[in-house]
């Protein structure tokens, strides 16, 4: 591998075109609003019954091809889907995304999965193949999606639980983050901490996920400080996005690591978070845990709320369970602040329709049997209208409208 | 190192994360999700006990829901 730049050329999020206010799951629910704080989100995304980990992907990369001239989009010779709602356990999501993205045949196709993780896993998958200049001016598309399978056994895991998808063009043009080469830090190992055991529901222990999140977060680092030199910290980094299951755990993420890399004192660390970590926390905010998707929504977040004037670097930690961790780097400029603000995320999330936690209780059922194999299904699209009705400047987006013979059928809406 | 000195040195963090918290009310039998700490209280709470006693309890040992006396005795076995 040499040492030539690579890294995400662009990035869009689809963070649904529904959501519900947290204040109001919680209220429905019953949960103890005490515990809001450690969210810190006001609202997340909620699918609605014909959307499913393919429409969530195509819904979020259709907006970066759109961009690219035809020989541009020739040049996608890689597309990877990063998931842990696989809707086959040989038939790769990244198979219909292909289709319906209208990709180019000359391409390979591979879903991956390590539960949060992955995305960052086929990321530097995606980077290497570019950097090894075996294809030279190849580019791969890397689409973290995945849906919610939470309800009110999932506890405060419901109100923190999103569904949609992060899509990442990948190439040597990195204008939203080039890879710093050679700087990771890596650290995995065997737990049981959360799973989906089943496409019909997800397990979790809270204590453990969070203790294995803390650990790996202090020695992926303590890796990535041993393998790079002069790394400080305070000021290596300028801004930090983490893997963001609810911010509370990113909060007590972040103290770990400065209580045990820094010297500094509790109102330093309390005005770091602020500084460096808080420009990452407004769409997980906005959306909820994406699964792998999580840390690019928080890198997102990041370069649209900082905006970097000029080159700043950004120190990311991706975390899955299971579980396998990384922290690394990369630089962003002010090219990386026009390239996000282009896609108008803030925009798009805020001209979502909002449910009544009545009409998410409606959508629940439908959503836990996305991932449920069913020979044949059909999917009433335009039961949902009136909800869509409600979304301001819709884009046309695929919708599931039917499976027939355990095939999936899409349709554009 | 004996139970009393892990259970007190519990005792002081979670008051120290949980000001709210009546150390007394801090027994063997209940857990610490019973006694008000939520998920961040508790994990801030076992590292910082392992911080104080100097015990490396393996993360993947500490279950959900555990009464505060099965910590007592998971940080005991690692000491």
């Amino acid at each position: 591998m040499t040492d030539r730049l690579t890294g995400i050329e662009s990035l869009n999020v689809y963070g649904g075109v529904a959501c519900v206010p947290v204040a109001e799951l919680f209220a429905g629910r019953g949960l103890d609003t005490g515990r809001f704080g450690n969210l810190m989100m006001a609202r997340r995304a909620v699918a609605l019954p014909f959307e499913d980990p393919v429409t969530n992907a195509v819904n979020a990369a259709a907006p970066l091809l759109e961009r690219l001239g035809e020989e541009e989009r020739d040049s996608v010779e890689f597309l990877i889907t990063a998931t842990e709602s696989g809707v086959d356990y040989s038939k790769s999501v990244a198979s219909y995304v292909h289709e319906h993205l209208g990709l180019g045949r000359h391409c390979r196709l591979l879903e991956v999965k390590q539960a949060c993780y992955s995305a960052t896993a086929a990321l530097r998958l995606a980077a290497s193949y570019v950097a090894s200049d075996v294809s030279p001016g190849a580019r791969a598309l890397v689409i973290a999606t995945d849906v919610a399978l939470a309800d009110e056994r999932a506890e405060y895991a419901e109100p923190a639980t999103g569904s949609g998808a992060v899509a990442m063009l990948v190439g040597d043009d990195p204008r939203v983050l080039a890879l710093d080469p050679g700087a990771f830090g890596l650290y995995s190992f065997e737990t049981l901490d959360t799973a989906r055991p089943s496409p019909a529901y997800d397990i979790a222990d809270v204590d453990r996920s969070l203790l294995a999140y803390l650990e790996c977060l202090r020695e992926s680092f303590a890796d990535y400080r041993a393998r790079v030199e002069d790394v400080d910290l305070m000021t290596t980094f300028d801004l930090l996005a983490l893997h963001t299951p609810f911010a509370g755990m990113v909060k007590a993420g972040h103290r770990k690591l400065l209580r045990e890399f820094t010297a500094a004192t509790p109102a330093e660390i309390e005005a770091d978070f602020e500084r460096r970590v808080g420009p990452s926390l407004t769409y997980p905010g906005e959306v909820g845990n994406l699964f792998s998707g999580s840390l690019y929504l928080a890198l997102a977040a990041a370069l649209d709320t900082a905006r970097p004037a000029a080159p700043l670097r950004v120190g990311l930690f991706s975390y899955g369970s299971g579980c396998s961790s990384e922290f690394f780097s990369g630089v962003a400029d002010q090219r990386s602040a026009e390239e996000v603000a282009a896609m108008d995320i803030a925009g798009r999330l805020s001209a979502r329709a909002e449910l009544t936690f009545a009409e998410y209780l409606e959508v629940l059922p439908e959503n836990m049997r996305c991932l449920v194999p069913e020979r044949d299904r059909k999917v009433d699209v335009a039961a949902y209208e009136h909800l869509l009705d409600r979304c301001a400047d819709r884009r046309p987006m695929l919708a599931l409208r039917a499976v027939e013979d355990h095939h999936r059928r899409y349709e554009w809406i | 190192m004996d139970d009393v000195a892990i259970l007190e040195s519990i005792r002081r963090q979670t008051v120290a994360v949980v000001p709210e918290i009546d150390p007394a009310e801090i027994t063997p039998d209940r857990s610490l999700a019973d006694l008000g700490c939520n998920s961040v209280d508790r994990a801030d709470i076992v590292t910082a006990v392992m911080e104080e006693l100097a015990i490396e309890v393996p993360l993947s040992e500490f279950r959900q829901g555990a009464p505060v006396g099965e910590l007592v005795e998971l940080l005991r076995t690692h000491a």
